[in-house]
């Protein structure tokens, strides 16, 4: 077996236990985060402070049975999950965890990630009109027009970097922040980007597509055991993504402190500020109420987008002079 | 008495209504009106713009005939008047749900629970009871239970104590 | 068996798909189970596209024919009945209920048995107000201020269980008084709340009062105009935040309501912001009846002479209470006797729903959530 072979082997396994233990651990620190919020204990039962727990709930995912409900579309149904779960992987391909653990080094690594998540919205359209219910397709229309539109200020917001930088690889994005993080000359593009990120994994309070309270669940209504935890495990890995582009982009990407830890200091700081953002985006779910449908799209198109063009030309104007 | 009270009594008067004071202390109410089908909805109409609200709609059965109640209360001041309005030979009774759409439901209520006809009102379905209950009218009484309209009143000069058998001290 | 089955034909046949009038629109059944129609309340939708077009109640899933039940019961065996139509706030039904015997049969209730009722039915009031806080801001997507009105709630509960011996259903109060007198204890633990009360508003004005999605969520959202209150006979907080200061408590004064000094808060726009507010200042007025209440309360008796076995007189009755939701009527028509010959049972909540499918025509459904969020809705009572 040619060794590049088997690198790719162990490569892909090893991101998709990370996509679970990713899973895993925020489910954990959400129920937490979300316990002390409430000020309550939170998981306590299986294992000390309830650790154990997630893993107990994937057991009983995984033993639950997919029903498949009466006239829906049934192949398009049980795709719908994989061709959720799918393309979250592939972005943790490309990520760079550290100086060099980084499964694969591509120039245009940034615009792949990009590209990948956003099939994600493909797989909620189909999601939600195979499932033959209208509180899925309700879900569905709006988590379509949520994640197109706000694709566009996520992306404005991106190439004011690209502009800097003049490199769409991430390694090179993180090299150029050698004195400075990103976030302390481009702090409106961090805002808006991360707003955007919000909204494009369909975190409260822009969590139009599941909003329970008025569409039940959105576009996994009729999902159960696997079919659900895979839509679980696909946002789950969707937030990391973001929150890991976002501490590229802006965050100085594995850059810290020195610290003994040999070539694992990279990967302790690049871990710290994801976790630290994700943090941020559990915090922000349990404490804010939801915005209207309509209120989300006038956020976006009104402000989010015109502060962003702004943004985008004065960075522009800026390099130039620069 | 509230000068808006007057005025609507008057009102009421003139619509040739007779309205009769009662011991709020004793019952509840201050006005008890006896009504005939036809005077109704000048009634309703006269309620609701001297600004009464409609407290509900509700039904009770005796002989000869069902009788429909109304309570009217006003949000300004304590002034609660019961109008008593008995059913017509043909089970009906004119809707007042145009006037004060709140009826709308206590109308479809009572025709659940007693059978009565509203014309005129815009969706009689079943609202409380299922569907498939529409002719179960559970509230009307039975022949032996049944009491005369004059059996559930006051007496003319109220004298009558409650009974006292066994005194309790707490 | 062919029965059932001849039943389940009929019941398909109702299903609406077929005469849609528009072919543009659908219909959307909200319910019986949903989350936020609290309990068993189902909202037949037609809907062009996110908008709602005719929103249509359907009530009667739980249905238990309290009013046939009173027509079969001796009066007294009834009284467990009052406290299980709304749950979250049973103990003005409780009051209504007595004082509407204690009325019609002429019976003297001594001073502290009526201050004790007002304690605990004002206590019933803010628990009612915590319950809905904490579930109009679950249906408007915020799951954290459930959680601490929910702490509150708790407090004020193991008072009430302490002294009523229940936590939700209440049947505490008896004709000529309350079943129980309180001890120096509940006084404590009482004044004990007032005081933590009073500290946690400033949370609720953190977390929710002042928070921008919250206003942009509610503000002229569901606007309920004094003229239409008035057609569809609303009370309480919901006609309260249309500004009207119509409180039974205040307009025909029971029991010792007239010793307190207490204000009526109102709304201006009638929106659902409005109603928020207001319910959110009624608990500050509840505190102050309270903390009025306990400064007064006598000595003395808590139970007076009741006859144990009850002939009522022949007429009619009616007696207001001003309960969580609004208005609470019960009109009683008596034959003479011990049993009810009718008792027709004016439930505020029933009213209130009926605004629903002219307030909320044209909405957004997110809107209407909002709107029948801020109505504090409880199915059973409607239902009855």
């Amino acid at each position: 077996m040619p060794p590049e072979l088997l690198r790719m082997i162990i490569a892909a396994v090893l991101v998709v236990a990370f996509v679970f233990l990713n899973a895993m651990i925020l489910g954990y620190m959400e129920r937490k985060v979300s316990a002390h919020i409430q000020r309550r204990p939170g998981l306590m039962e299986v294992g000390p402070h309830g650790v154990l727990q997630l893993i107990v709930d994937g057991l009983k995912l995984i033993g639950k049975q997919l029903v498949v409900p009466e006239g829906s579309n049934k192949f398009l149904f049980r795709l719908a999950p994989v061709l959720s779960f799918a393309p979250c992987v592939l972005p943790f391909v490309v990520l760079p965890f550290a100086r060099k653990l980084q499964i694969v080094s591509m120039d245009i690594s940034l615009i792949f990630i990009l590209a990948m998540t956003s099939i994600n919205v493909i797989a909620i359209l189909v999601a939600g009109w195979a499932s033959n219910n209208k509180y899925s397709l309700f879900g569905t229309f709006r988590s379509v027009a949520q994640a197109v539109s706000y694709e566009i200020p996520m992306l404005l917001s991106i190439l004011s970097i690209i502009l800097i930088t003049s490199t769409f690889s991430l390694q090179g994005i993180i090299a150029a922040q050698k004195y400075y993080w990103f976030i302390l000359i481009q702090p409106l593009a961090f805002i808006i980007y991360f707003i955007s990120g919000l909204a494009e994994t369909n975190r409260a309070p822009f969590d139009m597509p599941e909003a329970e309270s008025e569409l039940t669940a959105g576009f996994h209504t009729e999902y159960s055991g696997m079919g659900f935890s895979f839509f679980f495990l696909a946002e789950y890995a969707n937030m990391f993504t973001v929150c890991s582009i976002a501490t590229v982009l802006f965050l100085g990407g594995w850059k810290g402190i020195p610290l003994p830890l040999g070539d694992y200091t990279g990967i302790f700081w690049f871990m710290l500020k994801v976790y630290g953002l994700l943090f941020v985006m559990i915090w922000v779910r349990w404490t804010y109420p939801r915005v209207r449908f309509d209120q989300l799209m006038t956020f976006c198109w009104k402000y989010l987008i015109p502060f962003s063009l702004a943004n985008l030309l004065i960075t522009a104007v800026l390099v130039k002079l620069i | 008495m509230h000068p808006a009270t007057e005025k609507l009594v008057s009102a009421l008067q003139d619509l040739s209504i007779s309205v009769e004071a009662c011991d709020y202390q004793q019952r509840g109410y201050h006005f008890e009106i006896d009504l005939e089908a036809d005077k109704l909805r000048p009634l309703a109409e006269c309620m609701l713009a001297r600004e009464m609200f409609l407290g509900f709609v509700g039904g009770l059965h005796v002989k000869p005939a069902v009788e429909i109640i109304y309570q009217f209360a006003s949000f300004e001041r304590a002034c609660r008047i019961v109008v008593r309005v008995p059913v017509a030979g043909d089970n009906s009774m004119p809707t007042i749900s145009d006037i004060f759409q709140g009826a709308n439901w206590h109308e479809r209520e009572t025709r659940d629970f007693y059978g009565v006809n509203f014309t005129d009102h815009p969706n009689l379905k079943p609202l409380i009871l299922a569907e498939e209950d529409v002719d179960l009218k559970p509230l009307l009484k039975k022949d032996e239970d049944l009491k005369g309209a004059t059996e559930v009143r006051w007496a003319v000069p109220v004298e009558e104590k409650p009974e006292v058998e066994k005194a309790e001290q707490g | 068996m062919e029965n059932l089955a001849e039943n389940r034909t009929a019941y398909t046949d109702l299903e609406p798909a077929t005469d849609i009038p528009n072919e543009n629109h659908y219909y959307l059944n909200m319910g019986p189970q949903h989350p936020s129609t609290h309990g068993v309340l189902r909202v037949l939708l037609e809907m062009d596209g996110e908008y709602v077009v005719d929103p249509q109640p359907v009530l009667g899933y739980g249905h238990r024919m309290q009013e046939k039940m009173a027509e079969h019961k001796n009066w007294m065996a009834f009284m467990p009945n009052t406290g299980r139509m709304d749950y979250a706030a049973a103990l003005p039904y409780n009051h209504g209920y007595v004082a509407l015997f204690e009325r019609l049969c002429g019976i003297e209730v001594p001073a502290r048995a009526e201050y004790i009722r007002v304690i605990t039915s004002e206590l019933n009031r803010i628990v009612s107000h915590h319950l809905w806080i904490g579930a109009m801001l679950l249906d408007m997507g915020a799951f954290t201020p459930i959680l601490y009105t929910f702490d509150d709630r708790e407090q004020v509960l193991d008072i009430l269980e302490d002294v009523t011996g229940s936590r939700l259903t209440y049947c505490y109060f008896r004709v000529g008084g309350v079943c129980k007198d309180i001890d120096d204890k509940f006084v404590e633990k009482t004044r004990a709340f007032i005081k933590r009360q009073r500290e946690r508003f400033d949370i609720y004005n953190k977390l929710v009062t002042g928070n921008i999605i919250f206003i942009k969520r509610t503000e002229g959202v569901g606007v309920i105009s004094p003229d239409m209150a008035r057609r569809y006979g609303v009370t309480g907080p919901v006609l309260r935040g249309s500004g009207i200061a119509y409180d039974v408590r205040k307009n025909e004064p029971y029991s010792v309501y007239p010793n307190f000094d207490f204000e009526i808060p109102v709304g201006r726009n009638g929106d659902s912001y409005d109603r928020y507010m207001v319910r959110l200042l009624e608990i500050e007025q509840s505190l102050r009846i309270i903390e009025q209440a306990l400064d007064q309360l006598p000595e003395g008796s808590f139970l007076g002479k009741a006859p144990k076995k009850m002939k009522m007189p022949t007429g009619d009755c009616s007696f207001s209470v001003e309960a969580a939701r609004g208005e609470l009527t019960y009109y009683l028509v008596s034959g003479g006797g011990d049993i009810p010959y009718r008792l027709k049972i004016r439930v505020p909540s029933y009213s209130n729903l009926s605004v629903l499918p002219e307030l909320c025509q044209g909405m957004l459904l997110s809107d209407l959530v909002a709107a029948m969020g801020s109505m504090d809705l409880v199915i059973p009572e409607i239902d009855r």
